[in-house]
């Protein structure tokens, strides 16, 4: 017995399924199986004019278990967190939350991380901001550093060995 | 000693498949006092009840324990089967072992024993079972309606038609309600006003409606058979003998056209005295005390224009309002319902802009006798809209509003777009973006098929917003028929907004003690098997005040509540219910509690021997004065003191 | 009102022209702004790569919050987002709060939900109120009509409790209004900057950019008031950039609102550090004179 995908042969992945939807109710309630369609968040979905992100269909997917065919595709990192989809979807789901959700699987089993991403994680891992002081340009094309604006020193992890010990951990772990 | 018998029954496989029913009535009959013990398979069979009748005589039993469902499912059932075994009906004792047993354990020798358990305790319990007898109540023949839409008028008018007098009592100074705000009606595009007029008229001159416009009920006493109503007449500050419903107040007042006219949701401008529609019934003019200058500050310019115009000197400002007191013998709550704030749905437009307006202003907009005579018009322009999108459950079967499914969103628009190519032509271009096409009633289905043929475009989709843009609209809309994002430009959007309980609905419960379901509708008291009764004997609901529903479900259940009604009013007496709270008059102290914690006001202290009483006709049998008397002077009938312990003892 | 500040990771590496006009403005306004040492990334720009990380992270700043005593003043919606979500998770989800807080217990710290969290707007227009800011008023700032972007974290989701209604925004007009500028609604005001697909979709996200300005434009807005260092980045730093990219010559003057306050508080521009902003601010400051 089972469900198989005629286009791809995949299988639906109901175990799968079964992880992710109790990932979300741990974190909230926004179950997916209440979805109904209704295509209101692809409708306002900030990425889909330009990237073609269809979020009503990754709810669509995630329902049918083919989870693995969303891991695998590049559309989970078109996102935008603009978070109109949960805001307005009717039956309290969250396309959004969904993404994240994908996305994390997604790099916990090795797939290459798009972008900028891995600078930023190994800065935030490093010194704990994404990124370290950047030296500017005024609108007249002179530098200004943040020491030469008399801004204070940033706040950074004063322990940082300790710090990084926490997060080493932590970025191993699922929800 | 008693002789009692023991009816365990299976309920198909209900009970049997976990229960060893063969098992407890073997065990049962083993049982002090019990002279007989049988098992069969469903005992509200007629065979079933046959095998209790013929055992009743032939072990001459004085009482009996069923083994079986809840009690209320058969309770009444077994109590006529005693009844008519020649057995007091109230020397039967149910004992429930489908709910408590054979559907609460998996195991069968847990079930099994339970159920021993309580089939032991129920026939100790049953030799200490009083006979009891009824006392009657003589009704009132009269009948009250709340709410003059078409349920109420409905309602009214077949209990009038059966010959009994009826109170009808609505809020606003004409009856109709929201039915009288539509156009056409689907799916058979009758007028509205041309089927409903003639049924106002009838309620104005039924001889045995008594009519109460622009009146509330303000409390109710008393039960089934016999309600004390006192009902306020709100002060119409217009003699309704005088008017004759000419209108001439209406354009004199000082504020003509500049109050905002709620029949027209808000769309047109009235007068601070007015008419709500030509067809209103009564046909008399009422001042609203909100607006009317001489009401809220006690003069109006260099006198009252309306006085002046009015010939038969029918405005009177010192009218107050009255109470009247009214004794009926059963009650129709026909209340209706309200629409959702469009405006909850910020993202869709409403308030931003007066070019998005709900269904309901679009059947003003339709209707000859509203603001625009008829003419479909933008509200910002005056002129003629070119396209028109309609949005779908908006707020309804949606989490963060309305669970709910309006049940008439659907065929209202679909009816829309018909009139609106009546009105405009061809040349006006109709989206309308649709969830999932709810088109369930009788000739629905066959109705939406010729819309379909209309040249309307149909997206399957929610828009997520609608951009408010200097000229018209930008609405997009991903079409999962299509799998295509779309972008609409319209001039004019329609909104679909949930029905939802009338706002006053929980003073409306509190005050005729009714429950509502989560929703907020009233609740009625079984969804399939009593769907106009409520919990409260005697009162009924119909129409939109229990849930939405259209015009021919509304009338169904209107007529529904009124043969219900009329069942009570039929009788001249009723039986009370014997199973009621009993005061020990060597007991009581008359200290007052019970009369204090009585929800039915069934209690008082006579004035005479200074000793609680219990108005049999009144008492529900909660209970509530048995557990609070400080003296130990109440009790319930059946359920005393020594019953229930010896219950207790037999299974703990 | 003493508020320590949580800068986030953007403002204090590089938007400088916030965290100048905010330790200018808010201070007049009656707020001491304390600086709390070991912070870090609220870790919100890494919820794709592991959202276990983004909670570990905000919930220790929570913890070092709470530790200081201090309630917090986060300028930035995405940190604001993050904080707040940690909030909700270690107030309501006991078995995720027990987690996070064993991750923190090697550091010394714990974390129960208790740090209130103040965003820009909310803390002028609802805590300090309209009636000081009108007060401290010197300049006329000859009514300029601003566009408006209020980022989509500090709006959305509702049911995490933002500072700010999600689908009708209107304290920073409110706040506009007091400091003697004006703002129309406009139908793109709650569009997204496209900042956040920044990392991995860079052309597309200063499209978004770009489509949002080019519609400002065309509507004759004097310039654009926001309050989010990563949307100031699209729509200033980047201004540019969203030009070309969607093929138009885009001038719009891009301010933080608390630049904007200064200036209405007789603040020198150089002090609000305008001079950083990239898009032409010039404009703003010749309507003043105009309107002086
Ligand atoms: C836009 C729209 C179009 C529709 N079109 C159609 C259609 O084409 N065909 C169709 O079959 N159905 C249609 N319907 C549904 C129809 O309106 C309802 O089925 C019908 O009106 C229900 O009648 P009712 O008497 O239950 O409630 P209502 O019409 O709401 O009447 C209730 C009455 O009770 C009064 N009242 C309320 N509270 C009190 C109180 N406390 N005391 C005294 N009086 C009170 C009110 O003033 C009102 O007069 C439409 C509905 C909408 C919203
Ligand atoms: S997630 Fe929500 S908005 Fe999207 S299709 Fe499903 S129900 Fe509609
Ligand atoms: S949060 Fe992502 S999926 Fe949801 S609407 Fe925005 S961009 Fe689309």
């Amino acid at each position: 017995m089972g469900i198989t995908d005629l286009t791809s042969m995949a299988e639906v992945e109901t175990e799968a399924r079964r992880e992710l939807n109790e990932r979300l109710l741990r974190l909230r309630e926004e179950a997916s199986y209440y979805c109904y369609q209704c295509a209101k968040c692809t409708a306002g979905c900030e990425a889909h004019k330009l990237l073609e992100l269809e979020p009503h269909r990754i709810v669509a997917l995630l329902k049918r278990g083919l989870v693995q065919e969303m891991v695998n595709s590049d559309i989970i990192w078109t996102c935008l967190s603009c978070f109109k989809c949960k805001e307005r979807c009717p039956q309290k789901v969250a396309p959004v939350n969904i993404l994240f959700a994908l996305k994390n699987l997604a790099v916990a089993s090795g797939k290459e991380v798009p972008g900028d991403y891995t600078a930023m994680l190994t800065s935030a891992m490093g010194m704990g901001l994404i990124q370290d002081v950047q030296t500017v340009t005024t609108r007249g094309g002179e530098t200004r550093t943040r020491e030469g604006l008399c801004l204070p020193p940033i706040s950074v992890p004063t322990d940082p060995a300790k710090f990084q010990m926490t997060v080493m951990t932590v970025a191993m772990e699922k929800v | 000693m008693n002789k009692i018998g023991v009816f365990v029954c299976h309920c198909g496989l209900n009970i049997a498949s976990k229960v060893d029913v063969v098992e407890v009535a073997e065990y049962a009959s083993k049982l002090p006092g019990v002279v007989i013990s049988k098992d069969y398979k469903y005992m509200c069979s007629d065979p079933g009840a046959n095998l209790i009748k013929d055992s009743i005589k032939e072990f001459d039993l004085d009482g009996i324990v069923i083994a079986s469902c809840s009690p209320r499912m058969h309770e009444h059932t077994f109590r006529g089967v005693a009844k008519d075994g020649g057995l007091n009906p109230f020397t039967v004792e149910i004992t429930n072992i489908r709910e408590q047993c054979s559907w609460a354990h998996e195991d069968p020798a847990e079930a099994t024993q339970k159920a021993k358990a309580l089939v032991r305790s129920a026939v100790s319990k049953a030799a200490l079972l009083e006979p009891l007898e009824a006392s009657r109540t003589p009704v009132t023949p009269e009948a009250l309606v709340v709410g003059g839409g078409i349920a109420g008028i409905q309602a009214a008018l077949n209990i009038a038609d059966s010959g009994f007098k009826v109170h009808l009592v609505e809020k606003e100074p004409t009856v109709g309600g929201r039915m009288a705000q539509l156009d056409k009606t689907f799916p058979t595009l009758d007028c509205s006003s041309c089927i409903l007029t003639p049924k106002m008229m009838e309620v104005y001159h039924h001889p045995n409606v008594d009519l109460l416009t622009y009146a509330e009920v303000e409390s109710i006493e008393g039960s089934i058979g016999n309600y004390k109503v006192k009902v306020r007449k709100k002060a119409r500050y217009v003699d309704i003998d005088k008017c004759t419903g000419c209108n001439e107040c209406a354009s004199a007042c000082r504020l003509a056209g500049r109050v905002v006219d709620e029949f027209n949701m808000g769309m047109g401008k009235r007068s601070a005295c007015y008419i709500p529609f030509p067809q209103a019934v009564p046909l008399k003019s009422t001042i609203d005390p909100n607006s009317c200058l001489m009401l809220r500050f006690g003069r109006c310019g260099d006198g009252p224009l309306c006085v002046k115009a009015c010939e038969p000197g029918a405005i009177d400002f010192s009218q107050k309002d009255e109470t009247l007191e009214l004794n009926v013998g059963a009650v129709v709550i026909a209340t209706g319902y309200d629409l959702l704030e469009a405006n909850r749905m910020f993202e869709y437009g409403y308030g931003r802009s007066p070019d998005v307006i709900t269904t309901m202003q679009l059947e003003r907009l339709i209707s000859s006798s509203g603001p625009t005579h008829g003419e479909v018009v933008l509200p910002s322009s005056g002129k003629h809209p070119t396209s028109v999108t309609f949005i779908l459950c908006v707020g309804s079967r949606d989490e963060t509003q309305c669970s709910w499914c309006c049940r008439i969103g659907c065929m209202s628009a679909l009816k829309h777009v018909y009139l609106l190519r009546e009105k405009l032509g061809e040349e006006v271009e109709i989206n309308i973006c649709y969830t999932d096409i709810r088109s369930f009633g009788k000739g629905y289905e066959e109705f939406y098929r010729n819309i379909r043929s209309k040249n309307t475009n149909f997206f399957r989709g929610r828009p997520s917003e609608v951009r408010v843009k200097k000229e018209g609209f930008l609405i997009d809309i991903f079409d999962t028929t299509t799998d295509k994002l779309f972008e609409i430009r319209s001039d004019m959007v329609v909104l679909v907004p949930a029905l939802v309980p009338r706002s006053d609905s929980q003073e409306l419960a509190r005050t005729f003690k009714l429950s509502r379901s989560s929703d907020g509708f009233l609740l009625e008291a079984h969804p399939k098997l009593r769907p106009m009764d409520t919990f409260v004997n005697g009162t009924f609901i119909a129409g939109c005040a229990q849930g939405p529903k259209d015009i021919s479900d509304t009338v169904s259940q209107a007529c529904g509540a009124a043969s219900r009604a009329v069942g009570i009013l039929s009788k001249e007496e009723l039986e009370n219910e014997p199973l009621i709270a009993w005061v020990d008059p060597e007991v009581c102290v008359g200290c007052g509690v019970c009369v204090e914690v009585c929800a039915y006001s069934a209690r008082n202290i006579n004035d005479v021997t200074g000793i609680a009483e219990v108005d049999e006709a009144l008492c529900a049998g909660c209970g509530a004065c048995v557990s609070s008397c400080p003296s130990n002077a109440c009790t319930h009938k059946n359920y005393t003191k020594r019953q229930l312990v010896r219950m207790i003892d037999e299974v703990v | 009102m003493r508020l320590g500040l949580f800068p986030g990771c953007l403002m204090p590496t590089e938007q400088y022209g916030y965290e100048i006009s905010l330790r200018k403005v808010l201070p007049m306004l009656g707020v001491e702004i304390v600086d709390v040492m070991d912070l870090s990334c609220c870790g919100e720009p890494l919820k794709s790569i592991n959202q276990m990380l983004t909670l570990t992270l905000s919930t220790r700043s929570l913890a070092v919050f709470k530790k200081e005593g201090l309630d917090a003043l986060v300028p930035c919606p995405m940190c604001h987002l993050a904080l707040s979500e940690a909030n909700r998770i270690v107030k309501e989800e006991e078995d995720m709060a027990r987690r996070l807080n064993e991750k923190l217990s090697a550091e010394g710290l714990d974390y129960d939900g208790s740090v209130a969290l103040y965003h820009t707007i909310d803390l002028v227009h609802d805590h300090i109120g309209l009636e000081k800011v009108k007060d401290m008023v010197k300049v006329d700032l000859g009514s300029p009509d601003m566009a408006t972007h209020y980022g989509c974290h500090i709006i959305r989701p509702t049911e995490l409790g933002r500072p700010v209604d999600a689908e009708n925004p209107q304290k920073m007009e409110r706040i506009l209004e007091a400091i003697g500028a004006r703002s129309n609604d406009y139908a793109e005001k709650l569009d997204c900057c496209g900042g956040p697909v920044l990392p991995v979709h860079p052309d597309t996200a200063v499209t978004k950019t770009g489509q949002k300005l080019q519609a400002v434009q065309e509507q004759g807005f004097d310039g654009m008031v926001l309050a989010c260092p990563w949307c100031h980045k699209m729509y200033d730093s980047k201004q540019k950039k969203a030009g070309e990219t969607v093929g138009a010559k885009l001038e719009v003057p891009v301010v933080y609102l608390t630049q904007l306050m200064g200036l209405a508080f007789g603040i020198p521009p150089g002090e609000l550090g305008l001079d950083l902003n990239q898009s032409p601010v010039e404009r703003l400051l010749q309507k003043d004179k105009e309107g002086a």
